[in-house]
């Protein structure tokens, strides 16, 4: 009883009282009631003691930072002091070179900068789960394509006709270490969802220099299937403690077969947890282009999958007995099966073309034309939407 | 070290209509070797191909939330940086005079050719991470620092606007507007 007489309107709506509607019923008032974004924070809340990654790359390289500091101190000094740099600078043509701004952020800021990208585009989320790591090995990816370079960064566009032969891939490694290196597609796969194929494994490359590795999968170039949109291509680079043995998952042939190239990340490092530990990361996006229907059909020997986005359909309300205020044309064919009318609108195209003539010419003044003095008003709609080409006339 | 923590059969299936991409196949053969439905995991897709949401604010606010990307300039006592805001609060590229890799070159890093690196550095990364538009809510006085930075990430290939997102038209609608991922 005291909580009902608290609240005011559980009060009067307990009562059966009738009361006029104001801003105090509704609820807490909204300096301090919780806003959306404050309920959504709360509801999204993911507890850091549970939903914590776990750092399973290279440490971080050692630095001495105090000399680095003193000499970047200096060399600053050395800069303020320079009274040509000074004058270039107040007239705005001091040089700046682009090439060596990405060459020394190669060597500071990148490892933290890529993995940033990586986390945005949800790079280890769907391929190592809860763990990540920091990219401190860098590694130059670039395409031949018309003789021109396509370079991989972290998440550019490269279109299949321009990934077609195997990259170059460089990278600094000490001589006597091993490495693996995989591309997969997380994005791709056309029978099951949550995996990956894999495009292109080498493994036990010694001191970086590709060639000479063992090819486990040969490469095989993107494919996204037309109207699936961008799918990301990732390369990983892992260090290898010892030699590891690929020959329970060698599938080193020139036909690509599809199901065996189903792969997931998280398993083959789980496997080889001990032996690999990921150093290195790039990766692009692909997007279907008409080059990719020779390949469907030659070197994958399938017809080419088409996909279209599936968008949720829209609300219809339940139908009435005596709808009330409605058109009654309009409102019927909601209702319809649109199959039906499909078939309907498809009948009457046929009907008006002619196998052998040209096409009727568009009405100049589609509004202009007369209508039957005896037509009614909702064929008169129907008629002017045809002649306008408005609404379902469009679809078929 | 892996950890698994999804307890099983607990997980409720849910296709989030706003991060993946959930196809159907247009094709009616019964025994084709790819199945009806594929899903595209990749987080930035729908926003590609225009068919995420934008979170809309309030329409009196201004500048309003209605954005993917915004572009964020903050310009201290010392440096200029410049950033990309994505609208879940993630902060992709950052571009700064504080880095060493920019400093090294610069006299000052407040003068107009700061504000010009910030600029092109800023569009080269962009292009590097696949982000090739952004909201901008600024306004440059003429001739200004300000004005070469936005200037130089246009001509750095950025665009400084959005497009608008595709709502796909109801069958009773008037009109049907064209699909972005068929014509670009």
């Amino acid at each position: 009883m005291s909580r009902l007489l608290k609240n005011h309107y559980l009060f009067l709506n307990t009562m059966c009282v009738r009361f006029r509607s104001s801003r105090k019923n509704l609820g807490k008032p909204p300096g301090v009631a919780k806003t959306l974004k404050e309920r959504l924070e709360e509801i999204n809340f993911k507890d850091p003691k549970v939903y914590f990654k776990v750092d399973i790359g290279l440490p971080m390289p050692q630095r001495d930072k105090k000399n680095e500091t003193i000499k970047r101190i200096e060399y600053i000094k050395k800069i303020k002091t320079n009274a040509e740099l000074e004058k270039l600078s107040r007239n705005n043509t001091l040089p700046v070179s682009l090439d060596e701004i990405s060459n020394e952020w190669s060597k500071t800021n990148a490892p933290l900068h890529i993995k940033k990208v990586a986390e945005y585009y949800g790079v280890f989320e769907h391929l190592f789960g809860d763990a990540d790591f920091t990219p401190y090995i860098q590694i130059n990816i670039s395409y031949d394509h018309d003789s021109k370079k396509v370079p991989v960064y972290r998440g550019n566009i490269i279109k299949p006709n321009e990934a077609m032969n195997n990259p170059e891939v460089n990278f600094e490694a000490p001589e006597k270490t091993l490495w693996t290196l995989s591309l997969t597609n997380p994005d791709g796969h056309l029978n099951q969802e949550n995996s990956e194929y894999i495009h292109w494994l080498v493994g036990n490359i010694p001191g970086g220099d590709i060639s000479k590795g063992e090819t486990i999968f040969n490469y095989l170039q993107p494919f996204p299937a037309k109207g699936t949109g961008y799918q990301r291509m990732v390369f990983i680079l892992y260090q290898q403690s010892s030699e590891i043995n690929f020959s329970s998952i060698n599938c080193n042939s020139e036909k690509f077969d599809l199901n065996k190239r189903t792969f997931s990340t998280y398993e083959f490092y789980r496997s080889k947890e001990d032996i690999l530990t990921p150093a290195g990361l790039a990766f692009y996006q692909t997007d279907w282009d008409n080059s990719l229907t020779n390949f469907y059909h030659d070197k994958l020997s399938m017809s080419e999958p088409i996909y279209e986005y599936d968008f949720p359909a829209p609300y219809i309300k339940p139908q009435k007995w005596f709808p009330l205020k409605e058109p009654f044309n309009l409102y019927m064919d909601k209702y319809r099966d649109e199959k039906q009318i499909a078939k309907e609108f498809l009948m009457k195209k046929l009907q008006k073309t002619h196998p052998f003539q040209k096409p009727e010419p568009p009405l100049k003044y589609p509004n202009a034309v007369p209508f039957k003095k005896s037509t009614p008003s909702w064929l008169k709609l129907e008629i002017k939407k045809e002649r306008l080409r408005w609404g379902r006339v469009n679809d078929y | 070290m892996l950890i698994d923590r999804t307890p099983k059969g607990l997980l409720p299936k849910i296709i989030n209509s706003n991060i993946i991409l959930r196809c159907r196949s247009t094709s009616t053969e019964d025994s084709a070797p790819y199945a009806q439905y594929v899903f595209n995991r990749n987080p930035r897709n729908l926003e590609k191909m225009r068919i995420a949401y934008k979170p809309a604010g309030y329409h009196l606010e201004k500048p309003g939330h209605e954005f993917w990307h915004k572009l964020q300039i903050t310009i201290s006592k010392r440096h200029v940086t410049a950033s990309v805001l994505h609208h879940t609060g993630m902060v992709p590229i950052q571009v700064s005079t504080a880095e060493w890799a920019i400093r090294k070159q610069l006299y000052s890093t407040l003068d107009k050719v700061a504000y010009t690196t910030i600029g092109k550095v800023l569009a080269q990364r962009c292009l590097e991470s696949g982000i090739s538009e952004m909201m901008n809510t600024y306004e440059a006085i003429p001739g200004s620092k300000f004005e070469a930075l936005l200037s130089n990430i246009l001509e750095g290939g950025v665009r400084l606007e959005e497009y608008p997102r595709y709502k796909l038209p109801n069958p009773w609608d008037i009109e049907r507007p064209e699909k972005p991922w068929e014509h670009y």
